[in-house]
């Protein structure tokens, strides 16, 4: 019978094993993989040549406004405290907002280098960076709120219960240095809304997951040594091991066996590592500083900035940052306050970033996302704020073969609505794997009869977001 | 297309792909029809085996049938060590303790296995072991998800009711009934209202904006939940369109899920009898009395900051949503009244709410009234229990049901009535509406299908799962995927011939086990076998024994077991033991303060949708969105991790060493035979002894502390595969 018809593609062998794994083949087989990739047996290819090696992933969490940053609205400044023309036709919003008027937008607009596009005078050292970005302005999604349009973002759905991007990737690529978790999240003081559900692997196994890297020195949990020292540790893991090797002795076809003593030594390796990977001791002032480590308002997320850097030059390959865990970027009033500080917060670090990554050679193949979850309404919100805008907002993309200083996409004259060239979280999906080396069609996972795919029934590579 | 669907504002993905969705399938195929799963069951006789002397029951002359057709031979009996073991985890959860191992060790009658078997299956640990199963396929948690993640407060009763069930060895047939229709067919039985818990386990978000939309996404999460859980069908495959590979019209989706379209959520479903409740009426009324000054006073000046939070919410609604609250209630339609009930949650702010609001005066003379009112606390009467029930709306009527295009929730196509597969019975289902109750009668009629005998899949479909949980893997692979892409059925004659025998002895769980217990097939050992792994490598035909890793409950139970810490205590809300430090969770985590609590079986620990359990999720605990019959079993660093470094299992480790040296003299020799025989159930050999004491010499000479070296071997006796394994 042939297997490879509607939501099924055809794979390579590897991941056709995994399938396989996934549709009933059982533990043993997907054992006896893990263990091969635990001994470094080669990774798995990627279905193309790869743009990029790892992505970061800048999450604006709460929703940044677009008509205020990144896609400048003349007309809502002419339209500023009238009702919104019906033409632009009425949505149903978050906080029931679409009969509000219009709220022109205060900020100075600027072009900026060879490319001229234009930046607001909120973001001013992130704008030195616009030759080297394509910003997207018609991005739309389907939440209306954050918790499903977060977790959208994420999985690619607005109900939790899928696999995160970097999971996907992970089940994808595998992992390039077996002492970290090669799908990491970065936050600052609070958890996004839906916590964890927004890096789960889903269906997919769970040794797809992301990590949390948590604040301090010991970023994973459980990753501090609960002995007294390494001699100590030491001992009892030999011990351990030899318990093990005696109960396998009759049991050598068990390849599970293995790769779970294996993984004692992984774990005992990523003890050091993790720790290692976030020590920033070693980082000189200068750099601190270049990611605006030294000003007490973007010291934690440039700190993450730096931190995102380190994993990728250890082969992480996927990092999510998120700036204003928890919905800080939301405001639906006192949108000036709000986005200030928040702005503040990111526009160094993120400048750092950029900068650090192309003086080291290292942004050609990273890709740098920016975005939050949905951008802001053109109609006011309590007078002075901004509801939630799925239907047209902005993302950016640096490093990683995009093609710099260029749009793609326009939203109408206010704002509102993504009208040329849309495109949908599931396009977004598929371009950043497609930069990584894979198809968003061919990546499978065999889930309750179905081969599953990143990008569910939708989504199209973004052609020309690369150069 | 997209532009199109933009300028329409339609906000659903599916939406977009309206125009590919195929045209309906007029006529069913001759190979459709063959479709083994929905075959009538059949009885067979098994063929004479060569070897005559191997097997106890029919379950082995199958098994024995389809390896000598291979040329392939069962392995040998496990010895007795081992077969006690695998029977105590396997049903219980639990290892077994080395009196339980001794005293089975010391029957030599011909009934000793037997009496093992029938002990297990009256242990109460056996209902916990196995509503565990079932949780994962009821997707059951304790809270709501999405954003907030809210407590449930009293859906732990559908948990219990599992466990009891369980037990109780309550008729599988009956089970089904209660969990869909409950309310309507035993409506003076409480634990039949908590069972429609089942399919009020959906995450939820009660502050939603767009009701219609998610009235919709909730009605499709159970019917998705229903035909994979009772029917083992990937029902969900049909929402956008016929589904691809199975005969599941995408109308039989809709026509399922009209089963439920009159349902919604009862959250403050009372549980008392008459007798409970006569004497809470008393009790309250005299305390409402002598309350009712203060509180009318406290009522009155909270009233108006209720009023605007409430209005606030109404005006964020759009206008079908207001119009539908606003609508007198003899006037609304029955859409309408769903609406009402999705909607009324974010319009009824508590005085508490509003009191908070209040300034100056007002919030002073509120806080002294409240301190009044505190004075009557002492006669107020306890709240009476309550269950999270899915019941029908008493509207006049059920909204109708649209075959929807694309699954849009606002494109909706030909109506259809509730109805089963098209394959079985493409008439529309007949409903009786109960007699005096304020119920469609819906339910029922799909209750009465499912629990028939003549259902070709219920009764298949529990029989596989429950092979599923003792071997690791059902005689059909794929325990709700029963369709095309599912695999099919190793051994059918044998999976009919148990679906027969269960369904003839009234349904019975526990007889269903005994069975498998008492077969050969079960009590094989695990040994390799080059030959047979190259005829049959993934065992389909069960020529051993699967060896498999506990999950994270078990693991997590068996220390506390073998740590002599377990509080067997059963039932009620769910507990919170420590988190690691630096999890935090939305929606609440209270560390158990009393560590008895937090000992408790881990079937009790509280399930954070958002968060689930560390040691849990480390160990391919479920995510609880959807319903999930295969745990993933994988390998990683992290699980190490939390074993070797988890304070808990450390302190576990340590009590599991006090247990050993205060059971048995001082001698290190009897101490290391008493820790094997506690984790392993047996005594080590003499290269493991040589090998233990030569590590507490060493770990003693470096820690100065021989009783610290002994928890260290404790402590990897937990890390060990033979701990962590079902051999």
């Amino acid at each position: 019978m042939n297997k490879n018809l509607g939501h099924h593609w055809p794979v390579r062998s590897r991941r056709e094993f995994f399938q396989q794994a996934g549709s009933g083949l059982g533990s043993i087989a997907l054992a006896s993989l893990l263990n091969a990739e635990a001994r470094g047996a080669a990774l798995p290819m990627p279905h193309h040549k790869p743009k990029a090696k790892s992505v970061i992933w800048l999450f604006m969490e709460g929703g940044p406004s677009h008509v205020d940053l990144f896609d400048p609205k003349p007309k809502l400044n002419e339209l500023d405290g009238q009702p919104m023309p019906e033409s632009f036709g009425k949505p149903i919003t978050a906080m029931g907002t679409a009969n509000n008027s219009i709220m022109g937008s205060p900020r100075k607009w600027q072009q900026h280098g060879k490319s001229g596009l234009w930046v607001s005078d909120w973001y001013p050292n992130i704008a030195k960076h616009v030759d080297d970005m394509t910003v997207v302005r018609s991005c739309w999604a389907n939440g209306l709120n954050h918790v499903g349009s977060v977790c959208q973002m994420n999985t690619g759905d607005i109900l939790a219960g899928r696999p995160s991007m970097g999971a996907w990737v992970t089940y994808g690529l595998g992992s390039a240095n077996k002492n970290l978790p090669t799908f990491t999240i970065l936050l600052d003081d609070k958890e996004p809304v839906g916590g964890p559900k927004n890096w789960s692997s889903g269906f997919l196994p769970a040794t797809y997951q992301g990590t949390q890297f948590r604040q301090g020195e010991v970023p994973i949990l459980n990753l501090k040594p609960s002995d007294s020292s390494d001699q100590r540790q030491r001992n009892k893991l030999g011990f351990l091991k030899s318990l093990n090797q005696q109960w396998s002795a009759d049991k050598q076809d068990d390849t599970e066996l293995d790769a779970r003593i294996q993984s004692y030594e992984l774990a005992y390796q990523m003890q050091s590592a993790g720790p290692e990977a976030v020590d920033l001791s070693k980082e000189t002032e200068d750099t601190k500083s270049l990611y605006g480590m030294d000003k007490p308002e973007t010291e934690a997320f440039g700190r993450n900035c730096l931190m995102a850097r380190r994993l990728v030059e250890r082969g992480v390959r996927f990092i999510e940052l998120y700036c204003g865990s928890g919905s800080g970027w939301d405001a639906h009033n006192n949108i000036e306050g709000n986005h200030s500080k928040w702005c503040r917060a990111s526009d160094k670090p993120i400048d750092g970033l950029l900068t650090d990554l192309k003086q080291r050679g290292m942004l050609e193949d990273t890709l740098v996302v920016w975005g939050g979850e949905f951008g802001r309404t053109p109609f006011n919100e309590k007078g002075n704020g901004r509801d939630h805008n799925p239907w047209g907002f902005s993302m950016w993309f640096a490093g990683g073969g995009v093609k710099g200083g260029q749009y793609i996409g326009t939203t109408d004259e206010i704002g509102l609505r993504a009208v040329e060239r849309p495109c949908h979280v599931h396009d977004l999906h598929a371009s950043i794997l497609w930069a990584l080396g894979l198809d968003h069609v061919r990546l499978t996972y065999m889930h309750n009869g179905r081969g599953e795919r990143p990008t569910i029934v939708g989504g199209e590579v973004i052609k020309e977001l690369f150069a | 297309m997209r532009l199109i669907a933009l300028m329409l504002g339609l906000s659903s993905v599916a939406a977009l792909w309206a125009a590919e969705s195929l045209p309906p399938r007029k006529e069913f195929t001759a190979q459709q029809k063959r479709w083994w799963a929905i075959q009538p069951v059949t009885v067979t006789k098994p063929p004479q085996a060569k070897d005559r002397a191997w097997g106890t029951n029919i379950i082995d002359a199958f098994i024995l049938a389809k390896l000598e057709e291979k040329g392939l031979h069962p392995n040998a009996k496990a010895d007795k060590i081992t077969l006690l073991r695998r029977a105590s985890l396997v049903m219980t959860g639990l290892p077994p303790t080395p009196e339980q191992v001794q005293e089975f060790l010391a029957d030599n009658s011909s009934h000793a296995w037997e009496k093992q078997v029938d002990r297990l299956l009256a242990s109460p640990r056996y209902g916990e072991r196995w509503a565990r199963h079932w949780l994962d396929l009821a997707r059951y948690a304790d809270s709501e998800g999405f954003k907030s993640d809210e407590t449930r407060p009293n859906i732990y009763r559908y948990r219990d009711y599992v466990i009891q069930s369980f037990n109780a060895d309550k008729p599988y047939d009956r089970f089904v009934k209660e969990q869909i229709a409950g309310d309507e067919l035993y409506p003076n039985d409480p634990q039949a209202l908590v069972a429609t818990g089942f399919n009020r386990h959906f995450p939820d978000e009660y502050n939603a904006r767009n009701l219609m939309q998610r009235r919709q996404e909730l009605l499709n999460d159970v019917t998705d939940t229903v035909g994979a859980t009772f029917m083992g069908l990937t029902y969900g495959c049909a929402r956008c369109h016929d589904h691809k590979f199975d005969p599941i019209l995408h109308k039989d989706y809709y026509r399922l899920q009209s089963f439920f379209s009159n349902t919604r959520i009862e959250d403050s479903a009372r549980l008392a009898s008459s007798g409970e409740s006569a004497n809470y009426k008393n009790n309250y009324q005299v305390w409402d009395l002598k309350t009712r000054v203060i509180r009318d006073e406290m009522a009155k000046l909270a009233s108006l900051e209720v009023a605007k939070l409430d209005k606030e919410n109404m005006d964020k609604f759009p206008e079908e949503i207001q119009d539908a609250v606003t609508t007198p209630a003899e006037k609304r339609t029955p859409i309408q009244w769903h609406m009402y009930y999705k909607a009324k949650p974010q319009l009824s702010h508590t005085e508490q709410e509003g009191a908070k609001l209040l300034k100056g005066e007002p919030a002073k003379r509120y806080a002294l009234l409240k301190s009044e009112l505190k004075k009557f606390d002492a006669i107020k009467p306890a709240e009476l229990p309550i269950a999270q029930a899915m019941i029908d709306n008493e509207a006049p009527g059920a909204p109708k049901t649209f075959v929807l295009r694309a699954g849009a929730y606002d494109a909706p196509l030909e109506e259809v009535q509730p109805g089963f597969l098209s394959i079985l019975d493409a008439t529309d289902a007949t409903i009786t509406k109960p007699n005096r109750l304020p119920t469609s009668g819906r339910r029922s009629a799909l209750a009465n299908w499912l629990a028939d005998a003549k259902n070709p899949l219920t009764a298949r479909v529990m029989v596989n799962r429950v092979w599923h949980y003792h071997f690791g893997k059902g005689i059909a692979g794929t325990p709700s995927d029963f369709g095309v892409m599912g695999e099919k059925p190793a051994n059918k004659e044998l999976l009919d011939s148990l679906t027969a025998n269960f369904t003839a002895t009234g349904w019975s769980l526990k007889k269903l086990h005994k069975q498998i217990l008492m077969s050969s097939t079960w009590q094989q050992t695990t040994d390799f076998n080059a030959n047979a792994a190259e005829v049959d490598p993934d065992n389909k035909l069960l020529w051993r024994y699967n060896r498999r890793r506990l999950e994270g409950e078990a693991i997590r139970d068996s220390m506390l077991a073998v740590s002599g810490k377990l509080n067997d205590k059963m039932y009620g809300p769910g507990v919170f033991p420590p988190l690691p430090p630096g999890v935090v969770t939305r929606g609440g985590w209270k560390n158990e303060e009393v560590e008895s609590e937090s000992n408790r079986r881990s079937v009790y620990v509280f399930v954070r949708r958002n968060t689930r359990y560390p040691m849990f999720e480390a160990f391919d605990m479920p995510d609880t969105h959807e319903s999930c019959a295969r745990r993933n079993i994988t390998v990683t660093p992290g699980q190490s991790l939390e074993l070797m470094n988890n304070t808990l299992v450390t302190q576990w480790a340590k009590q599991f060493a006090e247990h050993v040296s205060n059971d048995e003299g001082v001698s290190e020799d009897a101490k290391i035979d008493r820790a094997w025989k506690m984790a392993f159930a047996r005594t080590p050999n003499t290269e493991e002894k040589k090998k233990a004491a030569e590590f507490l010499t060493k770990q003693t000479a470096l820690l100065s502390d021989g009783k610290a070296a002994f928890a260290d071997l404790c402590h990897m006796l937990f890390n060990s595969n033979e701990f962590l394994y079902i051999n």
